[in-house]
């Protein structure tokens, strides 16, 4: 099959204000958000012919956001997700314009995801019934993410001696990356200490080893190279994509170990071969941090260290601003503001441009500081090509590799 | 359509939900865990589901399993989610695998099981005693004529290699 490396762009992104209180609809959110991507990308109503987005039941669909901004689609589509599904719908999106369904897609996920359907189980969500596959978990007292995910942490612990102070420095790089994001819900740094001083949630996490959930929406937009070239900044190339890869046994995939196994290790090998680059070329990485060792879980699945090593390697400085290779620079999940996986995929596009909008006042033209010190800058010098780590479950992950 | 309300969740099973709609029914007439044994290749599959995971056969029977096993990873919840579970706090999810079938058809493979590790008399175990490696047994826990919940809880035999919790 024919490569589409280097043959799709991100022309676009844009999103809401984080916060706890939208006080408006997922639609207002939506709209506003991929108005923010368009006029970012420098595209018109007539500009954008393509619509996705993914959500849990929670929000808006693509034709009730499209009217809204003046936009007759040639092609719309939601799909029920949520991490991991960022990564997947790029791909998507680039095989609609490959179809030629479409030229131009926005894609967005919209939430109140603190105010109305609280992501982590309570609100209006808790009510529910419990049927289905929920009878294997739910009624045992494990609905929430971290309760659905902490037995897989605690098994690596077992087997290879991971301790909460190693993922611990997930959290202190994150709050750091933070500390130089206007945009961040937590712009406080953290030390390993507080993290591991903070109540336990559901043990081996502590409070803050889970992320925030917030009301936010975000978007980013994809065409053609051809067409990008025309647009208003510089275009940020796809060379790989790995959309919702699983494991085997995804209905109850306890049933199939290793359990401390994610779906990157299925996932790499897709998105590294379309790539055709190793992780030693990746100068950033966005991975999905729902909580602290969701982070170093994947890391070392998509083989930025061995595997076992995850601990050592996240607690070594090299995922943090000035380190090796920098993991979730705007703060992300943890410190930011909770998007279902997209706005780490926003952040590589701003550093991939060189314009990370951070404390440095000529950001917006490129011009930073590499002063990693509060309240400075957060651009990663000559970031040349990033990675994205999508999650969803233990089970189910995503990727996706850009360059400038 | 089954309905029984547990702490506070109203645990549904329409008379269509081909998969569950025996299967805590068996719990509760046999006192035994039971599960979904493939006629063709004889493997035996938790959650029940309408497939072999193995051989794509549609065929099975019920079938009875000892309830021993051994904890294989848990939690401990302090802060639940579940307004039902809130007085339980701090209670243990254990992930049990079970004494059949283990490392079977590859060696990764095996029958685990969600359940919580309780008491005989169906308290949370304090989360001192809850360690990998310990043995378990089921216990059914009944909830109405028609529905038992299988739960674990520990028992004095020799652990399975090594035992670790989590440091105090």
């Amino acid at each position: 099959m024919a490569s589409l490396k280097d043959k799709y762009c991100i022309v676009g992104v844009g999103e809401t204000e984080y916060s706890r209180q939208s006080a408006r609809s997922t639609r207002a959110m939506a709209v506003e958000a991929v108005r923010h991507a368009m006029l970012d990308a420098g595209l018109g109503s007539d500009g954008v012919d393509g619509m996705m987005s993914y959500q849990s039941g929670d929000s808006v669909f693509a034709n009730w956001v499209a009217p809204d901004l003046g936009m007759r689609l040639n092609f719309y589509m939601d799909v029920f997700g949520g991490g991991s599904s960022t990564e997947a719908l790029v791909g998507l999106a680039m095989g609609a314009i490959e179809a030629g369904m479409c030229h131009t897609v926005a894609i967005f996920r919209s939430m109140n995801g603190y105010s109305d359907f609280r992501i982590g189980g309570t609100g209006a969500r808790a009510a529910q019934p419990v049927r289905g596959l929920d009878l294997a978990q739910v009624p045992f007292g494990m609905r929430s993410a971290g309760q659905n995910f902490a037995p897989t942490f605690m098994r690596h612990m077992y087997e290879y001696g991971t301790t909460s102070e190693q993922v611990a420095h997930v959290r202190v790089a994150h709050s750091k990356h933070a500390s130089q994001n206007p945009k961040a819900f937590l712009k406080d740094r953290v030390t390993v200490a507080e993290v591991l001083a903070s109540r336990w949630i559901c043990k081996p996490l502590h409070l803050l080893d889970c992320c925030l959930e917030t009301d936010n929406a975000t978007a980013l937009i994809v065409t053609s190279a051809e067409r990008a070239r025309d647009l208003r900044r510089k275009p940020v190339y796809v060379m790989g994509v790995a959309g919702r890869v699983n494991k085997p046994r995804t209905d109850f995939h306890w049933a199939h170990g290793p359990i401390t196994r994610v779906a990157g290790y299925h996932a790499k090998d897709i998105v590294f071969d379309q790539a055709g680059i190793t992780p030693d070329d990746v100068n950033v990485t966005g991975s999905y941090d729902a909580f602290t060792f969701t982070t170093m879980l994947q890391l070392e699945e998509f083989g930025f260290c061995p595997k076992g090593e995850g601990g050592r390697y996240v607690s070594s400085g090299i995922i943090e601003l000035g380190g090796k290779r920098p993991n979730n620079t705007s703060g992300s999940h943890l410190c930011e503001g909770y998007t279902h996986g997209i706005s780490m995929v926003i952040e590589n596009v701003r550093q991939l441009r060189g314009q990370v909008d951070d404390y440095c006042p000529g950001w917006a033209d490129g011009k930073h500081s590499y002063d990693y010190s509060p309240g400075k800058c957060r651009q990663v010098k000559d970031a040349r090509i990033t990675m994205n780590l999508g999650w969803a479950m233990p089970p189910t992950g995503s990727a996706l590799i850009m360059r400038n | 359509m089954a309905s029984v309300e547990y702490r506070g969740m109203n645990l549904v099973i329409p008379e269509n939900d081909s998969e569950w709609r025996e299967h805590f029914k068996l719990a509760r007439t046999n006192h035994r865990l039971m599960l979904r044994s493939c006629k063709a290749c004889g493997l035996m599959r938790y959650p029940p589901s309408h497939g072999c995971p193995w051989c794509m056969s549609l065929e099975w029977e019920w079938k009875a399993v000892s309830g021993g096993g051994h904890i294989y990873s848990y939690e401990v919840v302090h802060h639940a989610i579940q307004p039902g579970f809130k007085e339980w706090t701090p209670y243990a999810v254990v992930l049990v695998e079970l004494d059949e079938q283990r490392g079977r058809p590859t060696p990764d493979e095996a029958l685990r099981v969600i359940a919580n590790l309780v008491t005989p008399d169906f308290r949370p175990e304090p989360e001192q005693n809850v360690a990998i490696g310990k043995r378990v047994r089921v216990v059914l826990q009944d909830l109405s004529a028609d529905f038992a919940l299988p739960q674990f809880t520990l028992t004095d035999e020799p652990p399975e290699g090594r035992v670790w919790r989590f440091p105090d």
